[in-house]
């Protein structure tokens, strides 16, 4: 029996260094997905993919961020903080040079802040908005998601987790609601910074399921800098429009996705070395001649 | 009424058995109860290794936050050549706290009662009695090698080289090393049918022996729990961390002096962690680091009121000549079901 754990053992690891080879590489970057560690809501900062308004992450930390206004124009950002003192519930910041800085309600309060602007133009409405993950504790975002921000709205249903990501080959469900009423049969038009398109349509209830695309990999609709830390994420975006009384409104919904898990990992190893931690144990099953048990 | 409850829970091993069934939902698949968003979580400093790479779970085990503030703020604020301020321990004070908090209620009963990998682990070895497979008891000249191990998991794995990993001296795949290695992270993800974990990391040699060493140690386990009580809990991390705070809960093993014990020594055989303090001492040196709060020791002593288990100056269970008979007809001391009896009629017609 040792002797077929050391012939298991050596396939094993002269096979592992080929799957080191074999990895896929994703866009030349080190894709590190999922898991507790991963940083949250480092948007692309791509030169403008898409004409929709966007606020698109142009750096920071857990105690600052920055914007940049990309498809429409807006002299303050509205951020909505999930919980905290009622007078940091909603904070106005000023837009300078098309960029925004904001900071969460309270400098040891976190989580998921949501983002908005608004551009008021010739009888149309255009409203951006996003999310913004502070790393610190704070109130889970089910209260913040239910408020309502503006007549037209995309609401996430729901963000994806704490410490977790929206990434490519799911399926996440919006909600898109008119003056807090669901939106039934409505289209809700989603595009990535890598330039795929799709749409989707609301139910009954106004939620409408997207299909992140799997398209890391081809070339972008506009190269620009989507790595951050290491961990590569692009840009996508979700709009949807609605016209009431002459007026037309315009909102998006933007935010980043990673790639697929599966891309830098190996179920067949992970199999592998799973069956040999079974092999190896094998021989506790086997009974001794002492054995009282 | 009472008759019911009785067939139901006939036995204190069985009143547990239900409550780690209901806790395996609560830790597995809980999410759907408490909420989605991990700050609905019951807690983020579970004594108990309810995993957080499970996103249908409805709790978190301490060691994630201890490994990740280890690693992010103490380990790069002594980096940084910063001091280590309140504003960096803040954060791990709040975790060891909150942990300290659950802990205070029922301490070690986190392992024996809510774990949902010792609850898996016995589970296992429930079919390997079932199907009178071997059963390997570490002897007492071994114990001494085995554990030690959960505090050098405690101390270099959950504590060291996270740190080490912040101040840029180790490779950042050593952020957080026991979640790498934990077979609860595999177990607990597979039976929300996601297969992420189990397949292996492969964007560096590195990643990927510490995933690979992972899935063996699981596989290792996950057979081995067959033959042996509790496999992974002798060197798990969190019974090194419960076991440094057990004389601060509530919740405790009492064992008290008495004559016959020397030559009995049922407990120890009871003991799904071996212990065998339980058997040759008493006071405090037999609520022993290895304890999980189990209870099998106190079911299985066959005298009154020597083993008790107590919540604070309550006793939850003590031991009994009655209750001792009683146990003895469905079960031996180390699990082993009596076997059903089948009784075949002879052709003739007799017995
Ligand atoms: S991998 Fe293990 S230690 Fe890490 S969070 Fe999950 S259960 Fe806890
Ligand atoms: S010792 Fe066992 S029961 Fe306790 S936390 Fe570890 S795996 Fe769970
Ligand atoms: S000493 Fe008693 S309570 Fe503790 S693990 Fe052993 S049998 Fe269970």
């Amino acid at each position: 029996m040792p002797r077929i754990h050391c012939a298991l053992l050596c396939a094993l690891l002269a096979g592992a260094a080929q799957a080191h080879q074999g990895a896929h590489d994703v866009s030349g970057a080190v894709a590190e997905t999922n898991g507790p560690s991963s940083p949250h809501g480092d948007h692309g900062v791509a030169a403008a993919w898409s004409d929709h308004p966007m606020l698109l992450l142009a750096g920071g930390d857990r105690g600052e961020v920055a914007f940049r206004l990309s498809g429409f124009n807006a002299d303050h950002v509205t951020v909505f903080a999930p919980g905290g003192a009622p007078d940091r519930l909603e904070v106005d910041y000023p837009v300078e040079n098309g960029q925004v800085r904001i900071q969460p309600a309270a400098p040891m309060m976190g989580n998921y802040h949501w983002a908005q602007a608004r551009e008021e133009q010739d009888g149309a409405v255009r409203v951006a908005s996003t999310v913004q993950y502070f790393s610190n504790p704070g109130d889970a975002p089910t209260a913040l998601l239910t408020r309502l921000r503006s007549e037209l709205e995309i609401v996430p249903h729901p963000l994806p987790r704490e410490h977790s990501q929206y990434r490519e080959s799911e399926k996440w469900a919006f909600l898109v609601r008119w003056k807090g009423a669901p939106l039934a049969a409505h289209a809700l038009r989603l595009d990535t910074e890598y330039g795929s398109h799709s749409t989707a349509y609301t139910d009954d209830q106004g939620i409408a399921t997207v299909v992140l695309p799997r398209d890391f990999g081809v070339p972008k609709a506009a190269p620009g800098k989507a790595v951050a830390h290491g961990r590569e994420r692009a840009g996508f975006v979700l709009s949807t429009s609605h016209v009431e009384e002459g007026r037309t409104y315009l909102t998006a919904f933007n935010y980043t996705y990673a790639p697929e898990s599966q891309r830098s990992r190996s179920i067949a190893w992970g199999a592998a070395f799973g069956l040999l931690g079974m092999v190896a144990a094998v021989p506790l099953l086997r009974r001794k001649e002492n054995e009282n048990g | 009424m009472a008759e019911a409850m009785k067939s139901l829970f006939p036995t204190m091993s069985r009143v547990r058995l239900w409550v780690q069934i209901v806790m395996l939902f609560v830790t597995v698949w809980g999410a759907s109860v408490v909420g989605h968003y991990s700050a609905e979580k019951i807690s983020d400093a579970l004594p108990a290794l309810s995993c957080a790479y499970d996103t249908q779970n409805g709790g978190y085990c301490v060691l994630v936050p201890l490994q990740h503030q280890v690693h992010h703020r103490v380990g790069t604020a002594l980096v940084k050549a910063q001091e280590v301020t309140l504003k960096v321990l803040l954060p791990l004070a709040m975790t060891m706290l909150t942990f300290l908090a659950f802990f205070f209620v029922l301490g070690k009963a986190f392992c024996g009662w809510v774990c949902p990998l010792g609850t898996l682990q016995e589970l296992v070895q429930r079919v390997g009695r079932r199907f009178g497979l071997p059963l390997h008891a570490v002897a007492a000249d071994k114990l001494g090698r085995v554990r030690p191990v959960k505090w050098l998991m405690l101390l270099g794995l959950v504590l060291l080289l996270p740190l080490l990993t912040g101040m840029g001296v180790t490779a950042h795949e050593f952020g957080n090393p026991y979640c790498d290695v934990c077979p609860s992270r595999l177990a607990t993800t597979l039976l929300t049918g996601n297969t992420e974990e189990i397949a292996l990391k492969t964007q560096s040699p590195l990643a990927f022996a510490i995933g690979a060493l992972g899935n063996t140690l699981f596989g290792f386990i996950a057979v081995g729990a067959l033959a042996i009580r509790q496999p992974f809990c002798r060197i798990c991390p969190m019974l090194a961390l419960n076991a440094v705070f057990r004389h601060a809960s509530l919740a405790r093993l009492v064992k008290r002096q008495h004559d016959k014990c020397e030559k009995c020594g049922i407990c120890t055989k009871a003991c799904p962690m071996d212990i065998t303090e339980i058997h040759t001492e008493h006071g405090r040196k037999a609520y022993h680091d290895d304890c999980t709060l189990c209870g099998r020791c106190a079911e299985f002593c066959p005298d009154d009121d020597v083993i008790q288990v107590k919540l604070g100056p309550f006793a939850l269970f003590r031991s009994s000549r009655d209750y001792y008979k009683k146990r003895m007809t469905g079960e031996m001391p180390d699990g082993t079901v009596k076997p059903v009896r089948i009784v075949r009629k002879s052709p003739q017609g007799g017995a």
